[in-house]
């Protein structure tokens, strides 16, 4: 008996907690769905699509396919161009890592290269890759490579040195070092790199889709606009940011199963 | 009985920095051997150069004079391009921290270097899990480190090392960092692996006392730079009570001599 006392006055404190924390971000949620209904009002629906207009909007593009069409153009992009950068991001600093000589003389034109505004190079890109996917892809892989690049490459550097000759005392080779140490190392710098790299990839084709597109959720956006059809932009970036909301969901729960064996706090996941 | 590792006039001076004087020898002219199977306890006060001493040992960094023979071969440390760490699996190393894999877990990080050597069968799993017994870890064979008492990593780093059974183990004063009855409990653990096994150990720690709880013979290194200042052999008959290691006869006698060489 008092132990189950006990056990609900554990648990309840936690669970309060929790709700505080549900209850506090529907509010909010509440607030902003108000101020943008308000806004509506205040400024016409010219300058600001009515929520459920809106709403009513997504579920109408659902309905034809035409939602689906574009999202998966948009994904299409992003996660070709996300997957080349992530590729190239890891393997180049593991490749410097074997070489510091190369390293440094490789740093400096890799910082001024990360310098240069890449959607600034659009339409030299449409020049010469035409009005395909490949533009696109381009701005993309170039928005979330120095990202990945210079995450894992501050991981490597964070690596600790003493695992690394424990490891090679116990006889481990350079290839089990990258794969055991290195790369298990930064894993949390990788993932803090994901998670800032997948929304500029969403972005980056977003944008890419506004110059050149028949489809996508940039291409809807933009075909809106020239229509003035205000309704049409909010539903696209509603769209968009759901979209990234989704994947930044799926890469915590990713996140959470690779590193499962961090002590860290899970409920304040970013 | 010959040498299994000779020391032989040993120096080491790190690099100097841009436009600086080169630093002092940390080490200079130092010279041992250690027979098989023999447990040598090296003391010295703290900043002496111990850990350097072992890590050229180990060979994961470099010699500026001298050499490093082990069971006949002279080993190439002069160039750090020309290391071999482990000196190809034959020298075990358990570092002052721990150095647990923090993303495995107990289990995992003793059969880590069964592991990368590619020896991992049903023998040396049953032989890693029977050393997880004898030092008490087992039920948290699951654990993660952050989830494991200091005592506890020190003894899964320690068998981690001798699970994959090398011939020499180097100790880096694996036991300074826990309270004073969880070492003795290490100890007598170490001791009594060591009888089921009995390795080579090269065992660098400050404390006197341990040095003669443990050894065969001990060494004494000078300040820096540091060289041997004194040897002496410990005649205490083993197996030994370390916790009674302090009533046994000869010890006060060592002691006093061992504190008179550091002063």
């Amino acid at each position: 008996m008092t132990d189950a006392v006990l056990a609900a006055g554990a648990i309840s404190p936690s669970l309060s907690r929790r709700w505080a924390i549900t209850g506090g971000r529907l509010t909010l949620a509440a607030l902003l769905l108000l101020g943008w209904e308000l806004s509506a009002r205040r400024f016409g629906s010219i300058f600001f699509a009515p929520p459920l207009d809106v709403a009513m909007r997504i579920v109408e593009l659902a309905q034809s396919g035409r939602l689906a069409e574009d999202i998966a153009a948009t994904l299409r992009v992003s996660a070709l161009g996300f997957a080349i950068a992530c590729i190239l991001g890891v393997l180049l600093p593991f490749l410097l890592r074997r070489s510091p000589r190369l390293t440094e003389a490789v740093e400096p034109f890799i910082m001024a290269s990360m310098g240069i505004p890449k959607y600034a190079l659009a339409p030299w890109l449409i020049l010469w890759f035409g009005i395909g996917d490949l533009p696109k892809l381009v701005v993309v892989v170039l928005m979330v490579f120095y990202v990945i690049f210079i995450t894992t490459f501050a991981g490597i550097r964070a690596v600790d040195r003493r695992l690394i000759d424990m490891a090679r005392i116990a006889g481990a080779g350079e290839t089990m070092i990258a794969r055991e140490i290195v790369w298990k190392s930064l894993l949390p710098f990788f993932f803090t790199g994901l998670k800032v790299a997948l929304p500029r990839a969403v972005s980056a084709t977003i944008v890419g889709e506004f110059l050149v597109a028949s489809e996508g959720v940039g291409h809807y956006i933009e075909y809106s606009r020239q229509v003035s059809d205000t309704t049409g932009v909010f539903a696209g970036i509603t769209v968009a940011t759901a979209l990234v909301l989704a994947i930044n969901a799926a890469v915590n729960v990713i996140e959470r199963r690779a590193l499962g064996w961090r002590p860290v706090e899970r409920d304040m996941q970013l | 009985m010959t040498a299994l590792i000779e020391i032989r006039d040993l120096g080491k001076r790190f690099p100097a920095r841009h436009g600086r004087e080169p630093p002092p020898w940390v080490i200079r002219d130092l010279s041992f051997s250690v027979r098989p199977g023999e447990f040598l306890t090296i003391i010295g006060p703290s900043g002496a150069g111990k850990s350097t001493l072992l890590n050229m040992i180990a060979q994961i960094e470099t010699v500026s004079a001298g050499e490093i023979v082990f069971d006949g071969e002279t080993a190439k440390v002069q160039d750090a391009r020309s290391l071999r760490p482990g000196f190809d699996r034959r020298i075990g190393y358990v570092t002052q921290d721990d150095n647990l894999l923090p993303w495995r877990t107990t289990i995992d990080n003793v059969l880590f270097p069964i592991e990368v050597q590619g020896r991992l069968n049903a023998q040396t799993r049953a032989h890693a899990e029977m050393l997880v017994r004898a030092v008490g870890l087992a039920g948290f064979e699951r654990y993660y480190p952050h989830e494991l008492s200091g005592g506890m990593r020190k003894r899964a780093a320690l068998i981690r090392t001798l699970a994959y059974d090398p011939p020499v183990i180097l100790m880096d004063e694996p036991f300074a960092a826990v309270d004073a009855q969880t070492r003795t409990q290490l100890q007598a653990d170490l001791l009594k692996l060591w009888n089921l096994g009995r390795k080579t150990i090269i065992f660098v720690t400050h404390d006197i006392t341990e040095a003669i709880a443990l050894g065969d013979r001990a060494l004494v290194l000078s300040r820096q730079p540091a060289r041997i200042a004194a040897e002496h052999a410990i005649p205490i008959p083993r197996p030994r009570n370390v916790a009674d290691i302090f009533a046994l006869e000869g010890f006060a006698a060592i002691y006093e001599r061992i504190r008179a060489a550091i002063q």
